[in-house]
């Protein structure tokens, strides 16, 4: 760590979370909706029949690439300390999202992917809320951590279908296909996760923690409002004004 | 409280709510300063004309039903034209994996009749068509609005159009075959032609009047 001997870690903390947030900002609305497009979205159209390894990828990819859904995570683990925990909270985040995930497909539910999209973005607002103590220090009680993880996985996992519903997949195969999509995000997260916790663990070692861990979170919640805001004005234009 | 697994941090509650409400505030003037300009076009600051990120969302076409603009004097079987009435016959060359926009200028509720078919084709598969309008002259900034009419593969389509806005309306062509292949395309009714290298007739097809 020679090289840092002179540059404070809290300026590269700083710095980190600066990039993550210009990057949230600046590069991030292009892909804003953060649907499956292009030669993915043409490749799910026109695929009939089983395509294991293939939708195992795209639901991977659609994870690793889901800043929306990274955000809920970064904010669900940004205060657990033990990997018994961080297990146990991604464990409900994941039975939430599959069950409204599969479902959601199978039976064809229909949710306007907009709403959904500003839930999961609320979703995010909620838990960086909880990380500050807010509802503790402005309403007296602590909603169940555990139940908020498991019912915001649920929106994020109808999140996921209303994307693969957008494509029209085949009937044919379409079981082993949602499945394997299913997998694929998991693998995707569990990705995603390790980097995650990886950089908030070393971060946690530095003195800038402490000092920063309000204002990453109050970020957290800048994202997830710029999301609910993006998307209600996709719902009330219908895409256009 | 029973212990919870998950921590967190204390913030005295002024503080909480003013952090909460500046997130709020910063994510709202991200979302007027980008979001709203560039992906839905709509500025109501002036931040996306000042800085050009209108044009994003302009760039992407919407598409409109293409239905008839309604006659003045109701459902009338006749309807009167705005523009002059001409008639022309239009040679278009495509060479092999060649493709173009042969498209003439429309008021509102102007009509035409047409009839093409391609000469020198291989294969009636090879040859693909997109007649379309679309607005057209369009303030900068100003998302263009696209009425689909007929997409389709074949050498040869008659038919008629009553446009639906002022625009230009036409043909896209593409000639999927490997040899060079012509367009013949005859057209009257109430329209005016893009004179060539302007935009509907940016490659510059000049037509023989008849």
């Amino acid at each position: 760590m020679g090289s840092m001997k002179h540059t404070p870690r809290r300026f590269w903390a700083g710095f980190c979370w600066l990039l993550l947030f210009v990057a949230l900002v600046v590069l991030a609305p292009t892909a804003w909706a953060h649907g499956i497009g292009g030669k993915d979205a043409a490749f799910v159209a026109a695929s009939t029949g089983p395509q294991i390894l293939p939708f195992m990828y795209l639901g991977a990819k659609h994870m690793v690439t889901g800043y929306d859904h990274l955000l809920f995570i970064l904010g669900v683990v940004f205060f657990l300390y033990r990997l018994r925990h961080v297990a146990l909270y991604v464990t409900m985040f994941s039975i939430g999202h599959s069950i409204t995930l599969l479902a959601g497909v199978l039976f064809g539910l229909n949710v306007n992917s907009f709403l959904v999209d500003a839930l999961i973005g609320l979703s995010v607002v909620y838990k960086a809320f909880d990380n500050l103590g807010g509802f503790q220090s402005l309403f007296g009680f602590q909603p169940n951590t555990k139940a908020a993880v498991l019912g915001f996985g649920l929106v994020h996992g109808f999140g996921l279908a209303t994307k693969l519903q957008a494509l029209r997949m085949s009937p044919d195969g379409l079981l082993a296909n949602m499945i394997s999509f299913n997998v694929g995000v998991e693998i995707g997260q569990l990705l995603a996760l390790s980097v995650i916790l990886a950089l908030i663990i070393a971060w946690r070692k530095t003195p800038s923690f402490t000092r920063n861990a309000v204002l990453a979170n109050v970020l957290i919640m800048v994202g997830g409002f710029a999301l609910i805001e993006y998307q209600l004005a996709g719902y009330f234009t219908n895409g256009r004004f | 409280m029973t212990m919870d697994t998950s921590a967190s941090i204390n913030v005295a509650p002024r503080r909480l709510i003013a952090l909460t409400l500046g997130a709020a505030i910063v994510a709202t003037a991200i979302t007027f300063l980008f979001f709203l300009p560039a992906e839905y076009g709509y500025d109501p600051t002036g931040f996306g004309q000042l800085t050009g990120l209108n044009k994003i969302a302009a760039a992407e076409p919407v598409t409109v039903a293409a239905v008839a603009p309604a006659a003045a004097g109701g459902g009338s079987a006749a309807r009167a034209a705005v523009s002059a009435y001409r008639s022309d016959m239009i040679d278009i060359p495509l060479p092999p994996d060649g493709e173009l926009e042969y498209k003439v200028q429309m008021k509102p509720g102007d009509s035409l009749v047409y009839s093409w078919d391609v000469e020198g084709f291989e294969n009636p598969d090879w040859f693909y068509y997109d007649f379309h309008g679309e607005t057209w002259p369009r303030p900068e900034g100003e998302k263009a609005k696209i009425a689909e009419y007929e997409q389709k593969t074949g050498v040869k389509s008659s038919g008629s159009l009553i446009a639906p806005f002022e625009g230009v309306h036409g043909w896209y062509l593409q000639n999927q075959g490997g040899k060079p292949v012509t367009v013949h395309l005859k057209m009257s009714g109430f329209y005016t032609l893009v004179p060539p290298g302007e935009y509907g007739n940016l490659d510059g097809i000049q037509a023989g009047t008849k």
